[in-house]
This record gives C-alpha cells, sequence and structure tokens, in this order.
C-alpha cells in the first residue's frame, strides 16, 4: 500500500515538474517582443482554458478518435493472438512469417494511411484499420516470445504426463504468455489512438486530428491553444488507456501483478 | 554394507554365493534395465559423448541414487529412463517396456531442480495438474491434491501462489504433483540442489517418510551429494565424469528407518567414506 502510495507521488510529482518546465518555456518564448509568441507555446493554464470552452466539439472528436481506436484495437488483438498460436505451431510457420511481420512494421504510417483511405473511402474503416494494424504488431511479436517462455523442464514435464499439443497450449503455453499478451496490449493501446488521429490528421473530416488541421489552418493564438489542447487530451487519453490494460490484467491475471508488486 | 562391481552380470544376476545375502534390494526383479547405453550430442568433431557404455539395474521398489559430479551425464540418463530423449546406443528396459512407451503409460512422477509451479495455478491447483490432463473429474482431483499436500505438511497453503512459498516448500509441492496419479517410478534430478543446507538435511528425512507411505515406489535420485545418496538409498550407483561412465554399484544396507541419526553412525560414515575415496582415487589417476 505504502509502495503504491509512493508511486502515485511520484506520478503527482512528475506531473508538476513538466508544467513547471512548461511555464518556464512558455515565460521564455513569450519575453521577447516575438507578436506570434502566445501562438508559438502558450501557458498551460490558457490551454486548459481553451479545453474547458470547447469541451462540446473537443468531447465529439475526442469519442469519434477513441471510439475507432478501440475497435481497432479489439480487432488488432484478437486477430495478433490468433496469428501467434498459429505461428507457435512450428518454427517453420514462424520462420515464414516473421519476415512479413518486420516488414509491415517497417511500413510508415504516414505513407499507408492514405493507400488505406483510398481502398476503404471511408474515414472511420480507415481508423479502424490503421489502429488495427497498429496493435497487431504489438500484440503479435509480445505473444510469440510469451509462448515460447516456459522453461524447457516445463515441457518436459508436460511430456512426461503424455500430453498433446493442444493440451501443452492450454495448460503452459498459452498462460505463460497471458503477462507478455498484456505487456503487448499496453503498448498498443495508446499507440491504437495515435493510429486513429493519424488518419484524421491525413484528410478525415472529423476527429481529434481533424480539429488540430482546422485549428492550424485557422492560425493565431487560438488556435494554436487549440491544437495544444488537443494535444492534451490525446496525452490524458492514451495515458487513461495503458491504465485501463494494467486495471484489467490485475482482474484476468492477479498472479501476475501480485507477483511484481512484491518485487519477486 | 554389500558391494558389487558396476558390472552387469554381477549386479543383475546376484547370488548369495555372491555376498548379496545380506541386500534387502539385490534379490528383488528389476524395475529398470539399463544396458550398454551410450548417449552422444552433436555429431563429427564436435560431437560430446555424455554417457559411456552405462549399465546398473533398478530393483523394483528400490531408491536408488546415480551419483557424480556435474557433468557426469547423470541427470541425461535420468531423461533417457524418463523417455524424453533417446540413447546413442545400448537398451533400457522399464518395467517390460521401453521408456518411451512406459511415458505414454504415465509411469513417471518427476521432480527436477527447479520445482516449476506455474504461478498461474494455486498450489492445489499445481498439484492437481497430472490429474487435470489426465480427464479426472474435480471432486476426484481436489481430494486428491488435499491428500498429497497433507502428506508433504502444506495442507494449509493449498490456496496459496507458488512464490508465496519458501524454496523448501515449493520442492515439496514439486513432489506432491509428481505423486498425485501415483506413478510407479518416482524420478529426481538433484531435487534439493537449489535448497540451502539444513532446508536440503529436512527434506531428505522427509522425502523418506513420503517414499515409506507409497509403498511399491521406485524411486530413481539423482544427485552430487554423497551423504545425501548414502542416507537415502538402497543403491547407488558411482559415476565418473567426460565421459559418464559407472565407477562402481553400490548396495547401502544401513536399516530402514533411516533419521537424521542415521548420520551419525559409524557405518553411515564409512560409506560415506568409501564412495569418497573412490571419487576421488578416479579423479587423481
Amino acid at each position: 500500500m505504502s509502495e503504491s502510495r509512493r508511486d502515485t507521488l511520484i506520478t503527482a510529482a512528475t506531473v508538476i515538474a513538466i508544467l513547471a518546465v512548461w511555464y518556464l518555456g512558455a515565460a521564455l518564448v513569450q519575453a521577447g517582443d516575438d507578436p506570434l509568441a502566445e501562438a508559438k507555446l502558450p501557458f498551460p493554464h490558457q490551454v486548459i482554458d481553451v479545453i474547458f470552452s470547447n469541451t462540446g466539439e473537443l468531447g465529439e472528436a475526442s469519442w469519434i478518435s477513441l471510439r475507432q481506436a478501440l475497435i481497432g484495437f479489439v480487432i488488432g488483438s484478437l486477430v495478433g493472438i490468433v496469428f501467434s498460436l498459429v505461428m507457435a505451431q512450428g518454427e517453420w510457420v514462424e520462420s515464414a512469417i516473421v519476415p512479413f511481420l518486420l516488414a509491415g512494421q517497417m511500413v510508415p504510417m504516414i505513407a499507408l494511411v492514405p493507400i488505406v483511405q483510398n481502398i476503404f473511402q471511408n474515414d472511420d474503416v480507415t481508423r479502424v484499420f490503421i489502429s488495427a494494424f497498429i496493435t497487431f504488431f504489438s500484440v503479435t511479436v509480445a505473444v510469440v516470445r510469451g509462448l515460447k517462455s516456459a522453461p524447457p523442464s516445463a515441457y518436459e514435464l508436460m511430456s512426461s504426463y503424455n500430453t498433446g499439443r493442444l493440451q501443452r497450449l492450454r495448460y503452459l503455453e498459452i498462460p505463460a504468455a497471458v503477462p507478455m499478451l498484456f505487456t503487448g496490449l499496453r503498448i498498443a493501446a495508446p499507440l491504437s489512438l495515435v493510429g486513429s488521429v493519424l488518419v484524421d490528421l491525413a484528410g478525415a473530416q472529423s476527429g481529434l486530428g481533424y480539429i488540430m488541421l482546422a485549428a492550424l489552418t485557422a492560425g493565431g493564438p487560438t488556435g494554436s491553444m487549440l491544437i495544444w489542447g488537443a494535444m492534451v487530451i490525446l496525452i490524458v487519453l492514451g495515458f487513461l488507456l495503458a491504465q485501463a490494460v494494467v486495471l484489467s490484467e490485475r482482474i484476468v491475471a492477479p498472479w501476475q501483478v501480485q507477483m511484481r508488486a512484491k518485487g519477486a | 554394507m554389500n558391494q558389487t562391481e558396476g558390472s552387469m552380470a554381477e549386479v543383475g544376476t546376484p547370488s548369495p554365493a555372491e555376498g548379496h545375502d545380506h541386500s534387502p534390494v539385490a534379490g528383488r526383479p528389476a524395475a529398470v534395465s539399463v544396458a550398454g547405453v551410450t548417449k552422444t550430442f552433436g555429431s563429427g568433431a564436435s560431437a560430446v559423448t555424455a554417457l559411456d557404455d552405462v549399465s546398473f539395474e533398478v530393483p523394483q521398489g528400490s531408491f536408488v541414487s546415480l551419483l557424480g559430479p556435474s557433468g557426469c551425464g547423470k541427470s541425461t540418463m535420468m531423461r533417457l529412463i524418463a523417455g524424453l530423449q533417446e540413447p546413442t546406443g545400448g537398451t533400457i528396459t522399464v518395467a517390460g517396456g521401453t521408456p518411451d512407451e512406459q511415458r505414454r503409460a504415465r509411469d513417471f512422477g518427476i521432480v527436477f531442480q527447479q520445482p516449476i509451479l506455474f504461478d498461474w495455478r494455486t498450489v492445489e491447483e499445481n498439484v492437481a495438474l497430472p490429474l487435470q490432463i489426465m480427464g479426472k473429474p474435480k471432486a476426484e482431483r481436489q481430494e486428491r491434491a488435499r491428500e498429497l499436500l497433507d502428506l508433504v505438511g502444506l495442507k494449509d497453503f493449498r490456496n496459496h501462489r507458488p512464490w508465496q512459498l519458501s524454496g523448501g516448500m515449493q520442492q515439496r509441492v514439486a513432489i506432491a504433483r509428481a505423486l498425485t496419479f501415483a506413478p510407479p517410478f518416482l524420478l529426481m534430478d538433484e531435487p534439493f540442489g537449489a535448497l540451502d543446507m539444513m532446508t536440503r538435511e529436512r527434506m531428505q528425512t522427509e522425502l523418506l517418510s513420503i517414499w515409506s507411505r507409497n509403498p511399491g515406489t521406485t524411486v530413481i535420485f539423482i544427485t552430487h551429494s554423497i551423504s545425501e545418496a548414502v542416507l537415502l538409498s538402497d543403491r547407488i550407483v558411482v559415476m565418473s565424469a567426460r565421459p559418464g561412465r559407472v565407477m562402481k554399484v553400490i548396495d547401502v544396507d544401513l536399516p530402514r528407518p533411516r533419521t537424521d541419526e542415521t548420520r551419525d553412525t559409524k557405518e553411515f560414515v564409512d560409506i560415506e567414506a568409501e564412495i569418497r575415496q573412490l571419487i576421488f582415487s578416479q579423479e587423481h589417476r
């Protein structure tokens, strides 16, 4: 308990430190006689002010980006899990698939988004696809490693019970992969949101990224503050998504969390 | 104490004339026969011979230790008997069949140096794992798991997670798990090797008491500790390293039950000293 309280304090201290640096930076930028200074780096309270005076618009846009990201996250996770299970069935399957996984990860999202947009001709479907695509890689790479995380003697133990492949998966490999699965999900959750917003930025007509783009076009101090406001919302949402994964891990795999808390 | 040379003929066909009449185990039928077994890993110039012409017998219901320094192939020998690996040459007969047949028949309960307990299962669920894999109904699994946890003195810990237990307790859970399905063979690969000296000695006497309550179970125990082998075993197969060979097969006829006091008896100390001299004389040859 005291340990988790200390963690909370550390997080709070970090947030305060970042805000302090931000204030300092904004003060330095705005100290000169640059008339556009306020538009370059506004004070945090100005950004928060903008967020609260545009809650309706920002809320709606956030929900659009978030909802498609979540759908993509779920689809990408499921596909990733199924893929990993297939890959774990044999070295040759893995060797056949791994190069494509690496190649897929090398594709710059910013180049992929317009292509996908052209294919689907639909912003929502594109967002879901990109979010799923990003999630898929993080989850697949993590789960494939997790499925192989059991020590050799655990396999010998299973062999002494004369287990078949499916039983070995069920009793050993899948449960052993759960911690890595959650590690992958924790990384993928915020990234799936970034993917969704990337689609907004690439010409979608709604979402958080669309607001950023629109504010950029509008220009001026208010526009700049709106961009910053959208970014702050994005960061908070990403953080909440990661926390949601941690929370679900506590529920689904309590043994793992307790072990970490114990530091064993 | 009776001694037999490490050759098949003498160990395999004991007769009173050869001085085995005082030994309770030597007259029993062999549950495991190892005959001229070799095991080579790799091939060509990088090939490593782990076992070279190894022969010995494990009498039915006895406690046999494979004793030797690290690198003598004793763990490999256990894996060959368990049907987890195939020998390069020679034959192994287990309960009238091949090791692989007996593995498929689930004849082996194995305890490794590391307990290999699953964190996602409670202590009781870990112990019940073999029964679950064998498709036994839940009520039966629970009853049997609790029975065995009681036997190893951990019945109050059945709902704990493995990592909440000490190393000695974890290894007791592993022993309970190996015994849940009442296999005719208990194979132990340096099960107490990772434990501190005091825990280790307590576990040794505890293992003897657990074994005495599972009559008929044949135990094959891998160790590099001479005193551990002498305290536990009916028969000790002393092995030398690189390549692993049988130096001598020694029958230990210290009376049972053996307890902590056994360690202080003259007979115990004598046997221990003799084995030590045997091993060192080979090393300095």
